[in-house]
């Protein structure tokens, strides 16, 4: 009797002590990944709010000696040239990713919807057509996508770049929707059905809130695409005042010399809208919504 | 309440019939099982009732009205899920409500009804609960309710029981009986459990390949399979199936077995024998009339034990004669062994015949 517990508890010590390995194993890579992402962000930081002199010395000031906003104010500042540039920068990038969030929600929900429910000729076809422009790199179609939107006379219009980002991020979200439409149970909308509703009210009132947490992430990732899109903008737009913010960064370089902190402080700014768009919607990716909704 | 009247109604998928022209009348308050294994059709023809899936022919009668173009919500039905399908972002209380705001009623109305239907299946503490804080039975229950609030023409049920533990399954088996007896509600009821539908229903359909087997009573089915599938689907264990050869000789019809034993038939067996379209013939018998006999007896097959199932109040032994294997039930004070030698006595009375091409019942009329 005593042997056989004895054994128990001595195995039941041997797999804590494995487990316990690759938790502590676990923490380490998680502590390594946070350093690779969070220093670089740490130093343009850094380096944001130092002077352009300091920006330079070797060795590195690990600490700026006299920490300054100053790039911040002339970002931020519509009196000054570049705070007007930064500024109209700054709302072109966000006219266009927004207008391609919404567009490619408002494209993709349906779109994966019909994929996931109804069966209909040349589905299979359309759905890996869909595809089909993921399979190539981007630049293959600057080009091509250039000529044409030349012909349709889109070139220096924020309406080509939206048109572009949508071929782009919209194969990925309507097939990130149809994974989440999948796992919604379809007895959930029969039911509403036969409760009263119509096919399209059981959409809107039970399947859409439902899914909220995928259309969420199908806009973050059609926004964060179109929000650091550089080459597309850099090619079809020539005029000073519609660029967008990643091409826009680029007058920070100019021939002699560079403005580091003002660079860092640019690019600090920019991936503020992204940061807050995270937080502020993350806990929709975690959210376990249909939980107890059926019993598998 | 209202009857349901289904007529010739057929389900292709492709070259696939899923439902083949059945035909059958629920009455108005009757509780009739649909009834077979999967894949036989029994689900896809409740579909059909609530609308969620078209028909490809026949029609559907609810109440007065023919319903086959109608919307699922035009219908005045109700139906609970197999997984229950409670609407998980909303509250018990509102997955009550749902159907009654679709309806338009108005909100105090609402309310009324909706504490009845707790009140009723008791669960008004759980109204502000959501449905994932629930246990499968108190889901179970919401989705009764969700049913029951509306006060339909007619509730479908999906295998609500399926997904309960053993226990709890009889346990709502009894309260869906109760619900029933209580309100006179017509229901149709899928299910893959012959003893649920034996136990719960007024009648019960028996499906297998899309066709209905068998309509009738539980007792009647029992007693009177019409053919050879109901046979060995309905009753536990199964019926044991009997391949055999009929002849006759001196007057006397017999059926031979390949092993080389025979049976002699009675004079009203016989006559059913001799309504098979060939000499193929299969007999059937449920546990309960077989008698065993340790020692030969007069008119008894030999046979072998195989495995030997004590339950507790009756030992089910398990035997192979003719290729098939012949369940018979014994008092527990008998003690039979694996591989021991046995005899098994038939009851004329109690026998049931099968022509062997058809699989159909034979009977002397």
């Amino acid at each position: 009797m005593s042997t056989i517990a004895e054994t128990a508890r001595r195995g039941q010590a041997r797999r804590r002590a494995s487990i316990d390995g690759w938790r502590w194993g676990g923490r380490i890579f998680l502590v390594f990944m946070l350093l690779y992402t969070a220093l670089p962000m740490i130093w343009m930081l850094i380096t944001s709010i130092k002077s352009g002199f300091a920006a330079m010395q070797f060795p590195p000031q690990w600490w700026p000696d006299q920490p300054t906003l100053a790039s911040y104010q002339k970002l931020l500042d519509p009196q000054n040239s570049v705070g007007q540039d930064f500024l109209r920068f700054f709302w072109n990038s966000l006219f266009v990713s927004t207008a391609t969030t919404i567009l490619s929600v408002i494209v993709a929900v349906p779109a994966a919807y019909a994929f996931s429910r109804f069966t209909f000729p040349g589905r299979n076809f359309l759905f890996f057509a869909v595809l089909l422009r993921n399979m190539f790199p981007a630049v293959i179609f600057l080009v091509p996508l250039f000529i044409l939107m030349r012909a349709i006379g889109l070139v220096n219009t924020h309406g080509s770049l939206i048109l572009t980002y949508l071929t782009f991020g919209l194969p990925l979200a309507i097939w990130l929707l149809k994974g989440f439409y999948d796992n919604i149970p379809v007895q959930l909308e029969q039911a509403a059905r036969i409760d009263g509703a119509t096919r399209f009210q059981a959409f809107i009132l039970i399947v859409m809130p439902l899914s909220t947490p995928g259309i969420i992430a199908t806009a973050i990732y059609s926004f964060i695409g179109a929000w650091n899109e550089y080459i597309y903008a850099y090619t079809f737009l020539s005029k000073n005042e519609q660029l967008t913010l990643p091409v826009g960064i680029q007058r920070f370089f100019s021939e002699n010399t560079t403005d580091f902190p003002g660079l860092m402080a640019a690019s600090f700014m920019m991936s503020v809208p992204v940061v807050v768009l995270f937080l502020v919607l993350q806990r929709y990716f975690v959210r376990a919504l249909t939980e107890g909704a059926v019993k598998h | 309440m209202a009857h349901v009247v289904l007529k010739d109604l057929v389900k292709t998928y492709g070259s696939f019939k899923a439902v083949n022209e059945v035909s059958l009348t629920v009455n108005d308050g009757e509780f009739v099982a649909l009834v077979g294994p999967s894949g036989c059709g029994k689900t896809t023809t409740l579909n059909l009732i609530a609308g969620l899936i078209p028909m490809t022919s026949g029609d559907i009668v609810i109440g007065d009205r023919v319903v086959n173009e109608l919307d699922p919500k035009d219908r005045d039905i109700a139906m609970v899920f197999q997984n229950y399908a409670l609407y998980p972002q909303k509250s018990v209380y509102m997955n009550l409500a749902f159907p009654l705001q679709m309806r338009k009623l108005r909100r105090d109305e609402i309310d009324r009804k909706v504490r009845e239907a707790a009140r009723v299946l008791d669960m008004t503490q759980l109204l502000e609960r959501k449905p994932r804080e629930l246990s499968g039975g108190q889901q179970q229950r919401v989705a009764l309710g969700r049913a029951l609030v509306r006060d339909p023409a007619v509730f479908l049920m999906d295998e609500p029981l399926s997904n309960l533990d053993a226990k709890l399954r009889v346990q709502m088996r009894s309260e869906i009986k109760r619900f029933h007896q209580d309100l006179k509600a017509t229901i149709v009821y899928v299910t893959h459990d012959q003893l649920e539908a034996v136990t719960m229903a007024d009648r019960m359909a028996v499906m297998n390949g899309g066709y209905l087997q068998q309509y009738d009573s539980p007792a009647q089915v029992f007693a009177h399979p019409a053919n050879m599938f109901v046979a060995s689907f309905v009753g536990s264990p199964a019926m044991s199936l009997i391949p055999l050869e009929a002849s006759t000789a001196n007057g006397d019809t017999v059926l031979t077995s390949a092993e080389g034993w025979t049976l002699q038939l009675s004079q009203l067996n016989a006559r059913k024998v001799q309504r098979a379209t060939t000499k193929k013939v299969v007999l059937g018998a449920r546990h309960s009339t077989i008698k065993l006999h340790k020692s030969a007896v007069h008119g008894a097959i030999p046979a072998k034990a195989y495995t030997v199932e004590p339950t507790g109040d009756v030992t089910f032994v398990q035997a192979f004669l003719s290729g098939a294997i012949v369940n018979i039930s014994v008092p527990p004070n008998i003690a039979v062994k694996p591989d021991e030698q046995i005899w098994l006595e038939f009851d004329q009375e109690r026998i049931h015949l099968f022509d062997g091409e058809t699989e159909m019942a034979l009977e002397a009329n």
